[in-house]
């Protein structure tokens, strides 16, 4: 195995990657071995049942709505994260630090809580039609259906976009821009011709991880009343159809190799290298406010809006509160704890498969990678169902424990991790850790004391995107902490779901400023070595 | 009126907490005399007048005489430790839990709280390995799709025994442990209850709820209902029913909880919900213009349960049952009308609020409960009407 995808490698390294080879495949065997469980169950679902099931026309265009709607959702993502990456990193941008952790914290904000938000707000009879009603505003524009799904997917999803693709511009070599303009070239051919290319691999990992994320979302369409695919395997579990919901699932999964394998297409050639020095940021001049004003607006609509009707709930008392759900700082540390935890881990099982795929291509490697995100498509209710399966089966000592439950999120979230790392790795010449070779380094000295720090901000990137995403983490949750175990999160759905609207309010706060302040620690660790 | 809610449930609060300690301490002296605690405990009781009073007819959980029902001190003690897989929220039933766990002294229970549907996933795919010893839900379809899948075991009578036969099982799988009426939540600036047809088919041809009704049918409970529509209406009959109201101009909400709050505020003159959510707004703002309407006979009316079962797979068959049991003591029974504004089904405790008692209620005789765990049938035609 090791000796074949020798042929494919067009450079780096010339170790024979064995043991990375093993280490890598079985961190993405590790993370697909459970997931087998959907294949046994949707086989008991019985073949004609399925083939039926699965080529009825509501499938066929519930298909087909998904499919619109993961493709705008994406397109959109890029046009908000791009733009928002390069005015925090590469221009003066006033207090780029404060907007970088601002725009990144929609992440944090569960998208179903944001399009409950979105419905109580701006729905034909909601908050803001309430508040115009005296101007002789009778009702709204209808927000429900594929334009509100679209809204809300894409202010909840597009940080993913945005980290990458900061990631990149962070550590990319800015004196190559400086060649072009001294070439004649404006500065929009100088962003297209020497930015573009270099961000590339970073911006389509983000987008790859936005698609996924759309295609598996259960809640948001089913709130935005679209007839998405998620919506008919969400129907199938309420109503007990568990092998049925399981089957869809695999159709799901099946979508998202294709998606994958597009993805690897339109990557291209992602061989570039640079080292990673940069130099003053560009000036806005006077697009400086409506730069300020870009970062307020998207901040605002994606932040204030579900946080002013958290408030409003608060305001209104539209529940009265129960003693059962007094808050505790500990549901605080226990996310954190578990967020961290998960964070670390996902970097270390990440680490051997992104460096593999990254400079020693190959089919297997290629596998190793790709194999890793399947596990992020599958909704979450699928995959913790996977692991109680398998846990109450082979694995009873660490069964609801948080052995368990982080081994979950890093199932669902490896590939933040990887896209991150790899696009870094991507960008590290690889004539350094041969210069440092050379200097009689041995070959984990030369990683470790050159390729590591060189992808230091990806490595980073990819860590805050498991920590913010696990952090909000709900449906494996549920079915995996241990009994008595509460989080920020569960503990918003508790209060959310019995009614008790006002008490989530606290703990939604404690999500966002944790989170933030996370951000901000990760953001401070991000610019180290990094000139 | 909100913080005269919470001035009320704050002190309803405190005054269990002080109930609840001198309840264990009245268990620890009653029950396990001999133990090295007693005198200690006998000097504290001395303290508290309370002591005592359990089963003698007081509330632990308010101010109320209780007179039917069996008492917690009349039932076998709780030992040992149960795994719960609770479907019914934390908010509504974590302070009951705590209350058990807090008068047995040698008892824990490690509840598991999440959607009751996401729970019944969860211990089919758990299979025998399954940690669960009973399981707790808010419905009875969620109950009758365990049954169905062969993970239940009968209770024993002494459980069964305390309900009347339509509140449990057929085959004894299972039991209610409170229940819900359908009712119809009406504004009283807007109606009087005589406007209120008792027919609930009657509603899409009543001109006066034109624009003026509201329902939420993602909630479970209004599945419920329109399945039992279907059941005793046929297909054709609910699906008219169904477009007719949308003809109307009905309004959607989330949840019935909001149904009501929207009629509270003549928002909307009327609407369908369970009968708790309308008492739960009465309990915050007393004065709100709303009230409860019944239909009679028909699926507006159906009264559905919360209940409990023991799992086959319990390593404890007896403690599982016996807590169950304790499910339906008087005291348990009162917590549930007093918390959760929910129906009390053991004869002599009644329902808190205004209300009318179970016995003038008037849900359908047809139909039997395990008839509405065809959830998917109704979810198909909710989503072919466009509802969904």
């Amino acid at each position: 195995m090791a000796t074949e995808q020798q042929t494919g490698t067009g450079g780096g390294d010339d170790e024979q990657p064995l043991g990375l080879t093993i280490a890598s495949g079985a961190v993405a065997a590790a993370v697909v071995v459970p997931l087998l469980w959907l294949v046994k169950t949707a086989l008991d679902v019985g073949f004609a049942e399925a083939v039926a099931l699965v080529t009825r026309p509501t499938t066929v265009e519930v298909f087909l709505n998904s499919a619109v709607l993961v493709t705008l959702v994406t397109a959109a993502c890029i046009g908000l994260g791009v733009p928002l990456a390069y005015l925090t990193v590469r221009t003066d941008l006033p207090f780029r630090r404060f907007w970088t952790v601002v725009v990144s914290l929609p992440l944090v904000i569960p998208s179903y809580i944001g399009a409950f938000a979105f419905v109580s707000a701006f729905g034909p009879r909601g908050a803001f039609q309430r508040l115009l009603a005296p101007l002789g505003v009778d009702s709204l524009p209808e927000i429900y259906g594929l334009p509100g799904a679209v809204l809300v997917l894409t202010l909840y999803t597009y940080p993913y976009v945005f980290i990458t693709t900061r990631a990149a511009l962070k550590s990319m070599d800015t004196t190559l821009i400086d060649a072009a303009r001294t070439l004649n070239h404006s500065r929009w051919e100088a962003f297209k011709r020497v930015t573009v290319p270099q961000i590339r691999p970073a911006v389509a990992a983000g987008s790859l991880l936005t698609a996924l994320y759309v295609l598996s979302d259960f809640g948001t369409p089913a709130i935005m009343r679209f007839d998405a695919f998620t919506r008919v395997i969400y129907v199938e579990f309420g109503t007990f159809g568990r092998d049925t919901a399981t089957l869809l699932s695999l159709q799901l999964i099946a979508v998202t190799l294709l998606i994958l394998t597009l993805e690897s297409k339109i990557r291209g050639d992602e061989r570039t290298t640079t080292g990673g020095r940069s130099g003053a940021p560009m000036p806005l001049g006077r697009w400086k406010y409506p730069a300020l004003g870009f970062a307020a607006l998207v901040a605002t609509v994606g932040l204030l809006v579900p946080l002013g009707i958290l408030f409003t709930w608060l305001a209104q008392g539209v529940a009265a509160t129960s003693g059962s759900l007094a808050f505790q700082p500990e549901y605080a540390f226990n996310s954190v704890l578990v967020a961290a935890a998960t964070a670390g881990a996902a970097t270390l099982a990440g680490l051997p498969v992104a460096y593999l795929a990254a400079r020693h291509p190959s089919r297997l490697s290629s596998v190793f990678e790709r194999a890793t995100y399947v596990g992020y498509a599958v909704p979450g209710v699928v995959l913790g169902l996977a692991l109680v399966f398998f846990g109450s089966s082979y694995a009873t000592p660490i069964y609801q424990t948080l052995y368990l439950l982080v081994f979950a999120y890093v199932i669902r979230f490896l590939p933040q991790a990887i896209g991150s790392l790899r696009a870094s790795f991507l960008r590290v010449d690889p004539a350094l850790p041969e210069a440092a070779r050379t200097l009689g380094e041995t070959p984990s000295g030369a990683f470790r004391h050159v390729t590591l720090p060189l992808v230091a901000p990806g490595l980073f990137g990819g860590a805050a995107l498991v920590f913010l995403t696990t952090m909000k983490e709900l449906p494996a949750t549920l079915l995996l902490r241990p009994s008595g175990f509460s989080t920020l999160v569960t503990h918003i759905w508790t209060a959310y779901e019995q009614g008790y609207f006002g008490q989530a309010v606290v703990p939604a706060f404690i999500l966002l400023f944790v989170s933030g302040l996370s951000m901000l620690v990760i953001i401070t660790q991000e610019g180290y070595d990094v000139k | 009126m909100h913080e005269r809610d919470r001035e009320l449930r704050r002190h309803s609060r405190r005054r269990f907490i002080a109930t609840t300690a001198a309840l264990g301490v009245g268990a620890l002296a009653g029950c396990t005399g001999g133990s090295g605690e007693e005198t200690e405990t006998t000097t504290e009781a001395g303290t508290n007048e309370s002591v005592g009073q359990i089963g003698s007819g007081r509330s632990p959980f308010g101010e109320r005489e209780i007179t039917g029902g069996v008492s917690v001190t009349e039932m076998p003690d709780l030992s040992g430790e149960l795994t719960l897989y609770s479907g019914r929220g934390q908010a509504l039933v974590g302070e009951l839990i705590s209350f058990f766990e807090e008068y047995y002294d040698e008892f824990t229970i490690r509840p598991r709280y999440n959607s009751a549907a996401e729970l019944v996933n969860q211990i089919q795919t758990e299979g025998q390995n399954s940690p669960a010893d009973v399981f707790f839900s808010v419905n009875a379809g969620s109950l009758g799709a365990l049954k169905d899948a062969g993970r239940t075991q009968e209770l024993p009578s002494e459980v069964l025994d305390l309900v009347r036969d339509e509140f449990h099982d057929p085959d004894g799988q299972w039991t209610g442990t409170s229940g819900r009426a359908r009712t119809v939540p009406f504004n009283t600036d807007q109606f009087d209850e005589s406007d209120i047809p008792d027919d609930i088919m009657a509603f899409p041809d009543t001109e006066a709820f034109r624009d003026n009704i509201g329902w939420a049918p993602t909630y479970s409970s209004f599945q419920a209902f329109v399945t039992a529509m279907r059941v005793l209406e046929g297909e054709d009959a609910t699906r008219e029913w169904l477009q007719g109201m949308q003809d109307l101009g009905v309004t959607e909400y989330n949840d019935e909880f909001l149904v009501s709050q929207a009629v509270a505020d003549g928002e909307i003159g009327a609407g369908f919900a369970n009968h708790y959510y309308i008492q739960r707004i009465l309990a915050g703002r007393p004065n709100a213009s709303l009230s409860t309407a019944f239909t009679a006979g028909d699926a507006g009316s159906i009264f559905n349960v919360a209940g409990a079962l023991v799992l086959d797979s319990t390593d404890d068959a007896e403690l599982a049952s016996n807590f169950v049991r304790h499910l339906l003591s008087a005291e348990a029974q009162d917590y549930f009308a007093r918390t959760t504004f929910e129906y009390p089904l053991v004869s002599g405790v009644d329902p808190i609020g205004e209300l009318p008692s179970i016995d003038e209620l008037s849900p359908p005789e047809a139909l039997d409960l395990t008839q509405l765990s065809d959830l998917e049938g109704t979810v198909e035609l909710l989503r072919e009407v466009g509802v969904l």
